[in-house]
């Protein structure tokens, strides 16, 4: 009895800090429509600013909470908003998620930089050695003051919410910010107050958590994670709700450890980890018990501007470049080089697998790696010969896999996917990959692929397998975006309701798309070859995937790929500039690496900025390059010629890398310009094009003489030199030319559909349209003027 | 493509059993009976008119017929069918179509592509090639595009098929709406307001096809504001008041009746207006007329 | 500005406005006398949103001026003119849909009206709201929705009041009644500018009716003489 009351107090007591957490969920949800999967990191930093306050600057308790808790979380929030969170005001649901998943990413880094992890920072508990006695168990003051706390912030919040103006305005907001505005309310200032008290939330249950747990950036972020199973029972948005679900989770968790032996096993499975995956066992449940989120009829909005989907031809081409490109750079690298390189291009298949879930569909997935995972340690128990076989039972389990974590998901919003996602992440990493009997000695290695007596042992057939298979794939999703399922879903992601009453059954056509995409990371793990380590399938190493995909531009095959590439890109870069720091003014010295740790994070968190990602933007600048055979031609044989002079040892590797970088940069982009005859009409000055070629010409015959692999000892310092050449010669080219690519990119035509639809009817639309009627020029002068008069006349502005 | 419709002949539909039946049909939402023992009949081949006042409940019941929320208590039978325990898109499949009082385009897709997802929709489930409408080239069998292209062709809609519907304005976005519906080829469909954001003009086109719709044998429902259009085009009425029926009959009938009068249409002043504007607006020639251009009005 | 007594209350001169790099507007003069109706009209898409949008603060002309009692407020933020007493009742819904309805007239008070007059009014004009007082107005029929959000306009007793598209979705009684109203409140000195589609439903209350088409006012003018243009066009003329 007396051990039942002890664990019933103490899961009384991380139930409060888990409802104050939940509330600062729910505030900020309801304040913002943004669900903050940053609320665990903000805790964080609050945690360690107390630590920094309290313990190393010596501030005594009182001050220092009412500085953190009062002071610098309520400002940090409103800044937050007023920086980020006000730029994604309306931008997709997928948007939202991925910025606030970027800045829990970036907060994480940043923290780990300023407080590195070897040192420990144990921080005082609150009146420490005081105890009451309860039912014959003593409790520590501490627990009842968070309990006290969380009913405090409880009314309080209730208080602010419905009784008060300002906590009305604050939940009007969200619904309307420019009708808020009309009704004489401050839209932004109140939006700002907001993120305070929901940042002073997440502040509260970080400070009270980090008495109780040692000082971890990594525990204390993911804390969250325990919150939204406590928040979803609330529908993330009734905070009665979210203090039930913190009632249960803290008394589940706190059970669990009690009475449940870590020695047990079910089969192979250890139940050791069941407090931690606890939490998103409860998440499951909960969302299976949900009732199906109720179809609603909400009106449409303006559409954004709708991605181009290439042909299939243009695919087809692209693959095949794709191949022949990796292969040529993949034969020149070195043995390291090549190892990330292939890294990074088996990363590009799993971004790959969002461009059917997340760019066709607008649903979000946070475990990619999870799957990866699956489809790794299936092959590797199921696949020892490397059978393409094994591989295709592999996928299938995958796929299943997928389709069962989304149903419960899917019959509700997207948020929800997103949240089951995470905990599906979080629940195999505790009861699956943590397992010795599954991943022995945390590490698995898949086996290489062998087609017949071709085996793919390898890096550099890896590469191109990978390569092939990516381009394969990405032609289906082209094919398939093409073809009546895409339209389908492009359909779903803009009305739901609408798609049902047609016939569509919305979440089989979920489901399908959720397992798909988890075939395809699948896939990603089991034709990999290489050794994962269990790490690689947490949550925290799927984020970064996520956030990159949608910031390479999700909605294409070509985005996918500059996601995965720019991920591949930073161990790269961590080993390019291992020797590296950079520094102000001697002041402070930040290793370049870590650095690099957290720039997924603010690569995510700028997509506030340009929420289509960067491929539709790189596209618009290489797109003439395409339409214009002659340049395509000079392009191509450029870069052979490079790769031959290199391969044949004429030129080093690094003049190599220089003069490609020059070459794409800088000649290629122009070469449209060059070598194309028609020029913008309005163009007075001739081009100087012979002059441009000339100096392009010598700026990548530099880059190709300047002794980079001798003159310079440190390789950042080359990459830094390599891009700043690169930059100067597209640069100093324009200005010889005397015409940018933007103003040989004329505007094609407009549609006859259009006039008058997107714009006004211009004088020559009239002229145009008087013609195919069979009217002459003066025709149609003599009735313009009769129009003017017409007009004229009546007595426009001119009132009583 | 050239647009020659054979004018459907006059229904050959026998009107034996009504294609829809409502019965007994509750909606409550907390303590508000929203719709409260509601009984209709909608025959094919006939536009029947669904009236009242705001929040009479005619978009819920309108809900409760597909499926969107699930109703309090009642039957809804397709063709003598009973359909009440079956999911949205599972009535869909069984011919109920709709259009939404707030637009539901898909905003993104140009026009053809709407129209083009309602009828893949409907390939996807059923397999069947079975011959087009008789509104669409008088029943002959045709293929996916030509079927698409027709329909917007008869919807009016060919200058703007390759326009994102999220850039039209409301009155041509509501006709996608309605092309996107007939593309699944349903039996019976409702309408709800489908003629607001339409200019007068417009909303007389837009009677005249709704009668050609009715007279291929489809059985229409529409909710609809715009009185001179509902005394036009439907052939009966039902009048929602306070989420009952207060009236059901032809237009004359329910124009008569002081219950109406008193909930919805107002005193005889306003009566005759509705009327008047009938008559104008049955006269009107509409051909290509607009006020938009230069020297129009003269 | 000279500040006379017949100086209007509410003035666009030449206003320009685009979204993006499309002009929608192109230089439109507009001119709203102290309490008096003017009736907006023109088809879809001809920018009379656009007008209002700019009027009450929510989009800054790329060029020209709005003047509220001849003060020169372009560029003035639209919860400044609101607090000040320009009202706008914007198109499709204006409300905060999550709100209930005693919420929703609670945020009306930020403009600088108790409580109590606010909910004394609206209830008063539309008892039906005072039965739902409690009800998320997002889940009230579309007429509900539109009284509540003309309610605002009503009790916060403002010196102009901007309505689009006022009758969208409302019963014909209802619509009379609503314009009633607004003859009423303009009556009793409030200076009124109303857009619409359907030129009947408010002809009969405008003192000026004002035609745009394409992004410029065309016609101004006494309502009789626009309404028979107006016949004119729909005609076929
Ligand atoms: N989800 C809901 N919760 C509570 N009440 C609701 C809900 N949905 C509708 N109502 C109420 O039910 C009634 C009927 O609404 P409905 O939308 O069916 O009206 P309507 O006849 O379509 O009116 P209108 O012509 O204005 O569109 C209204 O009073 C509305 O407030
Ligand atoms: N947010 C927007 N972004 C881009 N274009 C817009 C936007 N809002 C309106 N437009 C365009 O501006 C033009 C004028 O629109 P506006 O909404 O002012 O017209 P309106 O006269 O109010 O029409 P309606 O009767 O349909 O309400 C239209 O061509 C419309 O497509
Ligand atoms: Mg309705
Ligand atoms: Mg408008």
């Amino acid at each position: 009895m007396d051990k039942f009351l002890t664990f019933t107090i103490a899961g009384l007591s991380s139930a409060a800090i888990y409802a104050i957490a939940a509330s600062g969920l729910v505030v900020t949800y309801t304040t913002s429509g943004i669900f903050n999967f940053a609320h665990g990191a903000f805790g964080m930093m609050a945690a360690f600013t107390y630590w920094q306050v309290h313990v190393a600057w010596g501030v005594p308790t009182i001050p220092a909470v009412i500085l953190v808790v009062f002071v610098i979380a309520p400002i940090f929030g409103a800044v937050i908003e007023r920086v980020i969170m006000r730029g994604i005001e309306g931008a997709s649901d997928v948007v939202k998620i991925v910025v606030t998943v970027s800045l829990m990413v970036a907060l994480l880094g940043i923290a780990q930089v300023i407080w590195p992890q070897n040192v420990s920072r144990p921080v005082p508990p609150f009146f420490e050695g005081r105890f009451v006695e309860l039912f014959g168990v003593r409790v520590p003051w501490a627990r009842l003051m968070a309990l006290v706390i969380a009913l405090v912030v409880a009314g309080g919040l209730k208080l602010l919410f419905t009784r008060t103006r300002l906590g009305i305005a604050m939940r009007a907001v969200v619904d309307d910010r420019s009708l808020l505005q009309l009704n004489g309310g401050r839209p932004g200032r109140t939006a700002m107050l907001s993120w305070g008290l929901g940042a002073g939330l997440a502040a509260i249950s970080g400070v009270l958590y980090s008495t109780e747990q040692t000082l971890s950036a990594i525990t204390l972020t993911l804390l969250v994670v325990n919150t939204y199973a406590v928040a979803v029972v609330g529908r993330l948005r009734s905070l009665p709700g979210a203090f039930l679900g913190a009632v249960i989770l803290g008394l589940a968790q706190s059970y669990v450890t009690g009475y449940i032996n870590p020695g047990l096993t079910i089969g192979p499975i250890a139940l050791g980890n069941l407090a931690a995956a606890l939490p998103a066992i409860m998440l499951f449940i909960v969302l299976l018990v949900q009732p199906e989120e109720r179809l609603r009829a909400h009106g449409v909005e303006r559409p954004r501007n709708p991605i181009r989907v290439p042909s299939q031809t243009v695919a087809i081409v692209g693959g095949v470049a794709l191949v022949v490109v990796l292969a040529a750079l993949g034969s020149l690298m070195s043995a390291s080089d090549l190892v990330l390189v292939t890294k990074g291009a088996g990363i590009a298949l799993v971004t790959l697998s969002l461009v059917p879930l997340t760019g066709y569909a607008g649903q979000i997935s946070l475990a990619q790696m999870t799957f990866v995972g699956i489809g790794a340690v299936a092959m590797a128990a199921w696949g020892a010969s490397g059978s393409p076989l094994a591989v295709v039972l592999v996928v299938a389990v995958c796929a299943v896999v997928g389709a069962v974590v989304a149903l419960p998901a899917l019959r509700l919003s997207g948020i929800y996917l997103a949240l089951a996602t995470a905990a599906f992440a979080l629940f195999c990493t505790a009861m699956f990959f943590n397992q010795q009997t599954i991943i022995r000695a945390g590490s698995v290695q898949v086996p290489p692929l062998s087609f017949g007596p071709l085996s793919i042992n390898t890096d550099f057939r890896q590469l191109v397998l990978t390569a092939i298979v990516f381009a394969l794939l990405g032609n289906g999703l082209v094919w398939l975006r093409r073809s009546a399922w895409g339209r389908r879903l492009t359909a779903m992601k803009d009305s739901p309701v609408a798609c049902a009453t047609l016939g569509l059954n919305l979440t089989s056509t979920k489901v399908g798309v959720f397992a798909l995409s988890a075939a395809i990371a699948g896939a990603g793990g089991a034709m990999s070859g290489r050794t994962f380590t269990a790490d690689s399938f947490s949550l925290p190493a799927s984020l970064p995937v996520t956030m990159l995909a949608v910031v390479g531009g999700i909605g294409s095959i070509a985005g996918a790929f500059i996601g995965g590439m720019l991920l591949g890109a930073i161990p790269i870069a961590s080993t390019i500039f291992a020797a590296n720091a950079i520094g102000i003014f001697r002041f402070v010295s930040l290793p370049v690496t870590n650095v690099l740790s957290f720039t997924p994070g603010l690569m995510g968190i700028s997509l506030g900025r340009e929420p289509d990602g960067a491929a539709p933007q790189i596209a618009v600048g290489y797109r003439a390059v395409g339409d214009s055979p002659p340049a395509l031609v000079v392009s191509a044989a450029g870069a052979v010629a490079l790769w031959v002079a290199t391969r044949v040892g004429v030129i080093t590797k690094w003049s190599f890398f220089a003069a490609l970088v020059v070459f794409v940069v800088a000649v290629v982009p122009l070469l449209p310009l060059i070598l194309t005859p028609r020029l913008p009409e309005d163009q007075a000055e001739p081009p100087r094009r012979v002059a441009c070629a000339i100096w392009l010409a010598l700026a990548t015959i530099a880059a190709v003489l300047i002794p980079w692999a001798t003159a310079i000892t440190s390789n950042g310092v080359r990459v830094l030199l390599v891009l700043v050449l690169a930059a100067l010669s597209a640069r100093v080219a324009i200005g010889v030319l005397g015409v940018t690519p933007e103003q040989l990119r004329r505007p094609l035509p407009p549609s006859p559909d259009l006039i008058g639809v997107d714009r006004p009817l211009s004088r020559a639309d009239a002229i145009e349209a008087t013609h195919m009627m069979g009217l002459t020029e003066d025709e149609f002068e003599a009735e313009v003027s009769r129009a003017g008069a017409d007009v004229a006349a009546a007595p426009v502005g001119a009132l009583r | 493509m050239s647009a020659s419709f054979p004018t459907a002949a006059a229904s050959p539909v026998a009107a034996a059993a009504p294609a829809l039946r409502v019965r007994d049909l509750s909606v409550r939402f907390g303590g508000h009976l929203a719709v409260s023992s509601v009984d209709l009949d909608v025959p094919a081949g006939r536009i029947s008119g669904l009236i009242g006042p705001n929040g009479a409940g005619k978009t819920t019941t309108f809900n409760a017929i597909c499926g969107v929320i699930t109703p309090t208590s009642g039957q809804v039978e397709l063709g003598g069918d009973d359909v009440s325990k079956l999911s949205t898109h599972q009535r869909a499949r069984r011919g109920i179509g709709r259009t939404f009082q707030r637009l539901e385009v898909f905003s993104s897709l140009s026009v053809r592509d709407n129209v083009r997802v309602g009828l893949e929709i409907r390939q996807s489930w059923s397999r069947r090639r079975a011959a087009a409408p008789q509104f669409l080239a008088g029943g002959a069998e045709l293929s996916a595009d030509d079927e698409v292209a027709l329909i917007i062709d008869r919807l009016g809609l060919v200058e703007v098929a390759e326009v994102p519907v999220g850039s039209l304005p409301t009155g041509q976005a509501r006709k996608v709406e309605l092309g996107r519906a007939l593309a699944a080829r349903p039996s019976v469909l409702l309408l709800d307001e489908p003629a607001s954001g339409l200019d007068e003009q417009e909303s007389v086109e837009f009677g005249a096809l709704l009668g050609t719709l009715a007279a291929s044998g489809l059985a229409i429902l529409l909710v609809e504001h715009d009185i001179a259009l509902v005394m036009r085009v439907c052939s009966e009425l039902s009048v929602l008041n306070f989420g009952q029926l207060i009236a059901h009959g032809t237009p004359e009938q329910v124009q008569s009746n002081a219950a109406v009068l008193d909930a919805y249409l107002g005193g005889g002043g306003n009566d005759a207006t509705a009327v008047e504007r009938a008559a104008v607006d049955a006269g009107v020639n509409v051909s290509d007329t607009s006020w938009s251009g230069p020297g129009a009005p003269s | 500005m000279t500040q006379d007594a017949a100086a209007p209350l509410l003035e666009l001169r030449g206003v320009r406005a685009a979204y993006g790099s499309i002009e929608v507007l192109h230089g439109v003069d507009l001119v709203v006398p102290p309490a008096s109706v003017v009736a907006l009209l023109g088809p879809n898409g001809a920018g009379k949103t656009t007008t209002l949008s700019v009027a009450c603060g929510l989009m800054s002309p790329t060029a020209g001026s709005v003047h509220v009692a001849g003060r020169d407020v372009t560029g003035v933020p639209p919860e400044v003119l609101a607090q000040k007493g320009l009202t706008t009742i914007p198109e499709g819904r204006g409300i905060f849909p999550n709100l209930t309805v005693r919420e929703n007239l609670q945020m009306a008070t930020l403009a600088g009206v108790g409580i109590k007059q606010v909910e004394e009014v609206a209830y008063g004009r539309f008892p039906r709201l005072a039965e739902r007082r409690n009800q998320i107005a997002g889940t009230m029929s579309g007429g509900e929705q539109q009284m509540l959000a003309l309610a605002r306009g009503l009790a916060v007793d403002p010196a102009v009041l901007l309505l689009d598209e006022l009758s969208m979705g409302l019963a014909p009684l209802v619509v009379e009644e609503l314009y009633g109203i607004v003859a009423q409140i303009a009556k009793e000195g409030t200076s009124i500018l109303v857009v619409e589609q359907f030129a009947r439903t408010v002809l009969g209350v405008a003192d000026i009716a004002a035609i745009m088409v394409h992004g410029q006012v065309r016609r101004v003018g006494d309502p009789t003489t626009v309404e028979q243009e107006l016949s004119a066009a729909y005609l076929g003329g």
